[in-house]
């Protein structure tokens, strides 16, 4: 199994004219550190007036920084939404393409909906129609990536014929994810061929069927690009320190505050009628955890399989994700700066001293060109 | 020794004059009713002028407007409109309710004295014609509010949600320099078995100088219309204010 860090950039109040530089510039050196230290991949959210949890708007230029500091860190959009309302689809196919040559072949590309009214409504975007104008745009980007021309008259977006341009840096092009929250969305990135980018903080006995359900419908995948990228990433939190309950006073922190300030957004399932979202999203599935559920020792928001604890609970925890087949752990570091930075620094050391050693495969988590190793073969 | 007196506190009506309250007793069942439930965006600022400490603004802040219709009750018939605030109670969902109008004055007693909610008596009415659902608030001859539903489409039973309510308990002081001997917060959480239940293109609208306008709709988010069998359950929670 490999790992990766996962930022949402959120700001917590009171703000000062230093908060959000202080959070993006924290956020960065974590970033050098995970590459440096072996993190194979690195994810930034796109996500739009959510004050407090997310002041990562616009993540191509939080990665284009985090592309110039590293060497060989992935780098992920967690995910760009590529719904017309919010970024018109020749424009994701841009500035993908562009992240990926500034970053020499280096992107992960994560697409995605938006699950709350904050959001959606603020574009006057149909909650309705989401699913229908990711599908559209998510199968044409690729054609824009690797056809000399585009061309489209769809539902959602259409366009004349225009030469969209520059080309990703990695032929064909960058593996291709879509954010998963529910167990219907997993079968359709399989469908669709592309990677499974679980957001939900939820815990393994959670994942097992939606990992289960991808992996039997991505045999029989019709990609949308040039090849299948059969990859399952999870996320939770981290937070290591040398006994559980030092990191649980740290980790308690982090994952009460994260779900906290996720509590005060508008889910689009908590106040719009509509069977487009079935599930809540990322956003809380911490508060519905079963009262005085925790893991050993841990506090009430602690779960199981969380990334919170000594080395050796850790290791424990996030075997419980290999053995799903769970390809990748993301871990979010820090939420509103509730921990410390150099804790966080720590952490990120003693997970990669002590806990990374016990997962196997992690030597191959250094860049995984697309072309030159497709997961699957073309159909 | 005199002779005590024997009412043990089992024996006391739920609720004053001790033998005989004019209400009977939670849980009241109400089955057969109609809700029009209409969400919108709104200002931070009344919002956070009338939201009790404990509890927290969503972001955008938002109000909810329910008008109900209730053809049975342990009280016969009546309907009742709520203006709640959408807000968070620590991780949770739930609308603070600002003002309320019923139009029985026992339901109105009971309203207020049981469950906490602030109503005034006053006319509610919902009425449906074809795919349009229009409501109105008015008391003391005024109108409050006016509501409607256009262009009704019918929706999954399972997508239409209810958070639950907090309603303030409060039992005013005689005592100098105490404004009240207890306040406390409740949550009223009714089941609901939704019979169908249909969304469409929602408006409020306010008078000018309607106390209702005091949460301002800026942006309407949903408007649905249902019929249900529902309940005034005992509160889930009291808590301190």
């Amino acid at each position: 199994m490999k790992f990766g860090i996962f930022h949402e950039l959120s700001v917590g109040k009171p703000w000062t004219p230093e908060s959000e530089s202080n959070v993006y510039h924290n956020a960065l050196d974590q970033t050098v550190l995970a590459d440096q230290l072996g993190f194979d991949q690195v994810w930034a959210v796109e996500h739009h007036f959510l004050e407090e949890y997310s002041h990562c708007s616009a993540p191509e230029v939080f990665l284009a920084a985090a592309a110039a500091r590293t060497e060989r860190i992935r780098l992920g959009h967690g995910v760009m939404v590529v719904l017309p309302p919010f970024n018109h689809p020749a424009r994701c196919a841009e500035r993908a393409a562009a992240l990926d040559i500034i970053s020499k072949g280096r992107l992960e590309f994560g697409t995605g909906r938006s699950a709350t009214w904050t959001e959606l409504g603020g574009f006057r975007c149909d909650p309705d129609n989401t699913k229908d104008m990711w599908d559209e745009a998510v199968r044409a980007i690729p054609k824009m990536w690797t056809q000399e021309t585009f061309s489209m008259e769809g539902k959602y977006f259409s366009m004349p014929e225009r030469a969209v341009i520059p080309k990703p840096y990695q032929k064909p092009h960058p593996p291709i994810w879509v954010a998963v929250s529910s167990p219907e969305t997993a079968i359709q990135a399989a469908e669709r061929g592309i990677g499974c980018l679980g957001v939900s903080i939820g815990t393994p006995g959670e994942y097992e069927q939606r990992v289960k359900d991808y992996r039997k419908a991505i045999r029989s995948a019709e990609p949308v690009g040039d090849f299948v990228n059969d990859q399952v990433n999870g996320v939770t939190f981290l937070y290591v320190d040398e006994t559980d309950k030092e990191a649980e006073v740290w980790g308690t922190k982090l994952a009460y505050n994260f779900a906290y300030l996720a509590a005060h957004l508008i889910g689009i399932s908590s106040v719009y009628p509509t069977a487009a979202y079935k599930t809540p999203g990322l956003l809380f599935g911490l508060r519905q955890a079963p009262k005085g559920e925790r893991a050993p020792g841990g506090g009430g928001v602690i779960r199981e399989g969380m990334g919170v604890g000594s080395p050796q609970t850790v290791i424990r925890n996030l075997k419980m994700w290999e053995e799903l087949g769970v390809d990748r752990m993301l871990f979010i570091l820090n939420a509103a700066e509730s921990v410390p930075q150099e804790k966080v620094l720590n952490s990120l050391r003693l997970f990669a001293e002590e806990v990374m050693p016990a997962f196997e495969g992690r030597s191959d988590s250094s860049i995984r060109g697309a072309a030159a190793d497709p997961a699957l073969p073309m159909p | 020794m005199p002779d005590h007196g024997a009412l043990s506190e089992d024996r006391v009506a739920h609720t004053g004059p001790v033998p005989a309250p004019l209400y009977p007793a939670p849980p009241w069942f109400l089955p057969g009713a109609r809700i029009l439930k209409i969400m919108f965006e709104t200002d931070k600022e009344p919002v956070l002028q009338w939201l009790p400490p404990k509890l927290t603004r969503s972001s955008p802040p938002y109000g909810t407007i329910t008008v109900e219709d209730y053809p049975e009750s342990p009280v016969g018939p009546f309907t009742v409109a709520h203006q709640f605030i959408g807000c968070r109670a620590g991780f949770f969902i739930r609308g603070f309710a600002l003002q309320s109008v019923v139009s029985d004055p026992i339901a109105l007693s009971a309203l207020r004295e049981v469950w906490g909610f602030p109503a005034r008596l006053g006319d509610v009415s919902l009425a449906t014609e074809g795919t349009v659902v229009r409501a109105s608030v008015s008391a003391a001859g005024s109108l409050l509010c006016s509501l409607s539903l256009e262009d009704s489409e019918p929706i999954g039973a399972d997508t239409a949600r209810f958070d639950p309510s907090l309603t303030l308990r409060l039992v005013p002081s005689l005592q100098e320099n105490m404004r009240h001997d207890l306040i406390q917060l409740m949550q009223i959480d009714p089941d609901v078995t939704i019979a169908d239940a249909v969304r469409g293109r929602g408006a409020v609208e306010y008078p000018a100088a309607s106390p209702w306008a005091v949460l301002p709709n800026r942006n309407i988010i949903a408007a649905t219309a249902c019929s249900m069998d529902t309940e005034l359950p005992l509160a889930r929670f009291v808590m301190p204010y």
